[in-house]
């Protein structure tokens, strides 16, 4: 029972805030913040302490609430279950949602969407779960899009501005591109499995009689979806637009939850993609381009919060390097720490644009660090620990997804891996120099930091710098305890301790060199880049892939479009029918000049009427 | 309980004819009609609650009508005409609430005689029957159209009447030759489908049939009535038209194409399912570029259309159960649009896209409702439009490969044009015409919140509603090699 109320407390209060907000006049944000902060706080209280059984080792759970549909062979059951997958998953996707949510109450604070904004909030918590808990994929899929759902609502929260709208749309119609191929996967794999039970437990029993042709497309279809969850190439596109949503909803979904989800799923299909490796090393390869592209481009974005989209972009291209090379564990591992010190990368931004009355360029900003201390010091650990620096988490994640790729049988992963890593430093020293220690490019002397908006920083600090020894490998002492609790069927290859130690050296000496290129051109403030060179106008137009996709698919669609009705409607269709009641005009016309009222006309028809008519009877006769 | 199903087709009709007899002033007609539609519904609902799902044909009333020819009043309900039956009299109601303030007396007794023609039509079991019923539903919303449209009304009243008859010509050639060619096989007449079904018919046969199925769901190619008659008609014609009739298409299809013409039908198969679709991606490319409002739902309806007919036409047990569960969701979700775009038509007398925006700012819960309504067409899971559609693509990936790609695209379709015109007619800066837009008021609200409500039972807990059609559905494919 605890299970639905993981589901059902986030649903209700969001629903009993959209009535409130839409069918009365209560308007208090105490009351709304109430709501809206319980229900997740409840929440994360009953995932840690479920969490905390799966830890002590207790059997996984399993409810089955009713029968979703049965139709034939096709039985779904609204089943929920919390193995040590989607205990992971639940309990830093509730924590940091309800320290985010605690945020989000300083950050609205006064907005006339305020309670809104909660019933939105939590509908997304609830489905987030919903895609987390699922026990068989139908159910996961209703998650799936739910989440996206939640998404294209909080990112044209500010409805007013048609751009925000625009990249509401854009993020809505990528993820339903991905869904595309997600749903097909899904239709075929029950087509394949579905006889004997849809749950992910019988697909796994039967995953063995599938035909492997048929295996690998529908792993190449799965991950269609997660591409575009994931924001991987080529339907990343909607990421970055979608930083048009309040900075806590780009904290929350667009960082830390939801665009995880893509490789939660791989991870929760590890026993279909571990008979595929083929199908995995695509995903690795999509993988290593996004997080290379994402990050060559951020480090040229002067939008604060595109810098960390990309960023978030790129370091799921890590992930999903990790669980293409079968490390899933690895994989996991990285969506766990990630979502500490990206959200609160997010949230420091928040504060800081809030702050400065919504300013977002890195360039007009510059010496907030004496301003705003609570501010900057948990998001320079972040920045730490993004940057792979050890001890803090990213470490110890990121070399286990690097120690996979250079242990694998494409060392090349490692190398691009390391690359991404050296510009990953770069970039995000860049942000942290350009906003908190270059010479200040503002007039303000003093800047207000609510305490609702300074203090979740605080836990998630706490967890950016020590979240990693959770799962730490054996070369630094720990057992990889994540990775045994996890217990996925990984299949990536080991590095030994000594090459391990050379590895880890080497991605800190990198970091630190992205750091100190950083802190060589920006900590004395620059100006916002001139770009010169053709290859830097191509990243900060971001490879002119939007321009490409606006001319491939959008302006042939409307084309299409207006053709089917000026073409295909009126001149074909209408006009065919056209000829059947203009001929019958015609015919008309023809007809009517026979009956002209002229006798001479008439007799001369009578006369050849009677001749035909003993012509007949003399040829019958 | 022979007689409930005579009640439940003419107790409009009765109302109709009190009405007219007692000379009824605006108040009483107000009355005649939503007490007919109530007292339909409550049947409707006793019917569903005594309907036996696992057996075949019930309540069936047969009473001779023109003896020398063997034409019968032959009634009865079975899963498929159940769903139709449930949905007209929820409707019903619906419509007349959202016409409280109808001034026009004629509106209150045209739409009277509109239920009991629709009614009839999913009721019948005679042929010559179900053609008078399915001629008599025409024309009232033909003259709807003709005198209380707008938009060039007279033109498309004609143009649909034209068309539409001309289908129903082709099937009622069609009837009447089935009904002498089992005269001259047995020596008495009868146009009873149970009868005529004993026999084998011809493709010609089948093609008068499906002409006329074709042109009402419509089918790409027979549809060019469809955007005008739309696009001009009041809204309560255009919910029957798209929520009743175009599924009454479809019924026809399947009631008539399965038992009549089984083996002549599995002829034109391959046609009528590239045909469905053709239909599915043109009808939804076809409303991308739409200036009108209604225009546009008019070309996502016939999207939804090819898809439910696909769902008919590859014959197994999911495409079929996701056809029936997809007329139904389609029928709530595409009331609820039109009958708010109906609304925004009342407040700003205009549904030209380009002059709409920024609803959502002065009308959050006409907003929440039109999302939600869109959203449903887009069949966003939670409700009842994704389940039919999951059903309908895991049949087709049954039928074939490629067609389970194609109709998979369906999940692409509706995005095309939804999301843009939701952006261009809640979001963004108000217009000058959508300034001070109003809010939606208790009668607007309780109108709409029985449809949400189901649309979204329908997608959380289909179970509940599968058993009613499952098992008949069974014993029809399992009772065919």
């Amino acid at each position: 029972m605890s299970l639905a109320l993981l589901i059902l407390l986030p649903f209700g209060s969001s629903l009993l805030l959209g009535m409130l907000y839409l069918f009365t006049s209560l308007r208090s944000e105490r009351l709304y913040a109430l709501i809206g902060v319980g229900a997740p706080l409840l929440i994360s209280l009953i995932a840690l302490w479920l969490g905390y059984g799966q830890l002590q080792g207790a059997e996984s759970l399993h409810v089955s609430l009713f029968t979703w549909l049965s139709i034939d062979a096709l039985r779904i059951e609204f089943a929920l279950s919390f193995d040590h997958l989607s205990a992971v998953m639940m309990a830093f996707v509730s924590v940091i949602g309800t320290l985010i949510h605690l945020f989000a109450v300083g950050y609205m604070r006064g907005d006339a969407g305020f309670g809104k904004f909660f019933a939105y909030f939590n509908f997304f918590m609830g489905a987030m779960a919903l895609l987390v808990l699922a026990d068989n994929p139908i159910i996961l899929f209703i998650g799936w899009e739910l989440v996206g759902l939640a998404s294209y609502l909080l990112i044209g929260f500010y409805h007013r501005e048609s751009a925000n709208v625009t990249a509401a749309n854009k993020a809505f119609i990528a993820n339903r591109v991905g869904d595309f191929g997600f749903i097909m996967a899904l239709v075929l794999l029950f087509g394949a499995v579905g006889e004997g039970g849809f749950s992910f437990s019988a697909i796994e029993a039967q995953i063995y009689s599938v035909d492997h042709a048929l295996l690998s497309l529908i792993g190449v279809l799965l991950f269609v979806g997660a591409m575009g969850k994931s924001a991987q190439i080529p339907l990343y596109v909607w990421l970055p637009d979608a930083m048009a949503g309040p900075t806590p909803v780009s904290a929350l979904i667009h960082a830390a939850t939801m665009v995880t989800a893509g490789v939660y799923m791989v991870a929760r299909f590890d026993f279909l993609y571990v008979l595929i490796p083929a199908v995995g090393l695509f995903i690795a390869v999509i993988g290593i381009l996004s997080a290379l592209l994402s990050a060559l481009i951020a480090t040229m974005q002067s939008d604060i919060k595109k810098i960390l989209a990309y960023s978030t972009m790129s370091q799921l291209g890590y992930m999903f390097v990790a669980v293409g090379l079968g490390a899933y564990g690895a994989g996991i591992f990285h969506v766990f720490t990630h979502a500490f010190f990206k959200a609160l990368l997010f949230m420091g931004v928040g504060a800081v644009i809030i702050a400065l009355h919504h300013e977002q360029n890195i360039f007009k900003m510059g010496g907030l660090r004496r301003f705003m201390p609570l501010v900057f010091y948990p998001m320079l650990i972040a920045t730490l620990a993004l940057s792979g620096v050890a001890p803090f988490a990213g470490f110890f994640s990121k070399d286990a997804i690097l120690a996979a790729a250079v242990a694998s049988e494409y060392p090349l992963f490692g190398v691009l891996g390391l690359v991404v890593a050296f510009l990953t430093a770069y970039y995000m020293m860049r942000l942290l120099l350009l906003v908190f220690v270059a010479p200040a490019k503002h007039r303000h002397t003093s800047l207000h930091v609510s305490p609702y908006l300074s203090l979740p920083l605080l836990p998630l600090a706490l967890g950016s710098a020590v979240a990693g020894f959770w799962g730490m490998g054996g070369a630094y002492g720990g057992g990889d305890a994540l990775t045994h609790f996890l217990s996925l069927s990984d299949y990536a290859h080991h590095l030994t301790h000594k090459s391990e130690y050379l590895l880890a050296l080497l991605s800190n000496l990198i970091a630190f060199a992205g750091f100190a290129l950083a802190y060589r051109r920006f900590a004395s403030g620059a100006r916002e880049p001139q770009p010169t060179a053709l290859f830097e106008r191509w990243i900060l137009e971001r490879f002119y892939v939007d321009a490409l996709y606006h001319a491939l698919l959008v302006v042939p669609l409307r084309r299409i479009s207006l053709w089917c009705e000026r073409i295909v409607d009126d001149r074909f269709v209408d006009g065919t029918l056209g000829l059947f009641s203009g001929g019958y005009r015609t015919l008309a016309t023809h007809f009517s000049t026979l009956q002209n009222g002229n006798v001479r006309h008439y007799a001369l028809y009578f006369l050849s009427g009677v001749s035909l008519l003993s012509l007949l009877l003399l040829w019958r006769l | 309980m022979d007689t409930v199903l005579s009640w439940i087709i003419f107790m409009p009709l009765l109302g109709m004819a009190l009405g007219g007899v007692l000379r009824a002033s605006l108040n009483l007609l107000r009355l005649l009609a939503f007490g007919s539609s109530l007292l339909v519904l409550a049947l409707a609902l006793a019917l569903a609650w005594h309907f036996d799902a696992d057996a075949g044909m019930q309540f069936v009333m047969i009473a001779p009508w023109i003896k020398s020819y063997g034409v019968t009043y032959y009634v009865g309900v079975d899963a498929f005409s159940l769903i139709l039956v449930l949905i007209i009299a929820l409707l019903m109601p619906l419509l007349y609430l959202y016409m409280y303030r109808e001034a026009r007396h004629g509106y209150w007794y045209l739409m009277m005689a509109l239920q009991t023609g629709v009614m009839g039509a999913a009721l019948s079991l005679d042929l010559m029957l179900f053609y008078l019923f399915w001629e008599t539903m025409l024309l009232p919303v033909f003259i709807m159209i003709g005198r209380y449209g707008s938009n060039n009304h007279p033109f498309y009243a004609m143009k649909l009447l034209v068309m539409t008859v001309f289908g129903s010509m082709a099937m009622l050639l069609s009837i009447l030759y089935m009904g002498y060619g089992f005269y001259a096989e047995h020596g008495f007449w009868s146009f009873a489908l149970s009868d005529l079904a004993q026999d084998s018919h011809g493709a010609l046969v089948a093609a008068g049939f499906l002409l006329a199925f074709a042109i009402k769901i419509p089918l790409p190619l027979f549809h060019t009535w469809m955007a005008g008659s739309y696009g001009s008609a009041p809204t309560p014609a255009v919910v029957i038209m798209s929520s009743v009739m175009a599924k009454l298409g479809a019924y026809g299809l399947w009631r008539f194409g399965f038992s009549l013409f089984e083996g002549s039908l599995h002829h034109f198969e391959p046609y009528l399912i590239a045909l469905a679709l053709f239909g599915l991606l043109f009808f939804a490319l076809h409303a991308v570029m739409e200036r009108d409002l209604r225009r546009m739902f008019a070309y996502s309806s016939g999207s939804h259309l090819s898809l439910i007919a696909l769902g008919i036409m590859i014959q197994n047990h999911y495409g079929l159960s996701g056809a029936l569960y997809l007329i139904a969701t389609h029928a709530l979700a595409s009331a609820g649009i039109f009958l708010m775009i109906g609304l925004i038509f009342a407040r700003v007398r205009t549904l030209e896209i380009a002059q709409l925006g920024g609803i959502a700012q002065s009308a959050p819960k006409f907003a929440f409702f039109f999302a939600f309504f869109a959203l449903c067409i887009a069949g966003v899971p939670g409700t009842g439009g994704f389940v039919a559609e999951l059903l309908i693509i895991i049949g087709a990936f049954e039928y074939g490969l490629a067609t389970g790609v194609l109709a998979a695209t369906t999940i692409l379709a509706a995005i095309l044009f939804i999301f843009w015109m939701l952006q261009r007619v809640l979001f963004g800066p108000q217009s000058r015409q959508t300034e001070g837009f109003v809010d939606l008021g208790a009668r607007e609200v309780a109108m709409l919140a029985p449809l949400v409500l189901l649309l979204l039972l329908s997608g959380i807990a289909p179970n509940l509603f599968t058993p009613l059609f499952e098992p008949s559905l069974a014993l029809m494919l399992g009772g065919r090699p």
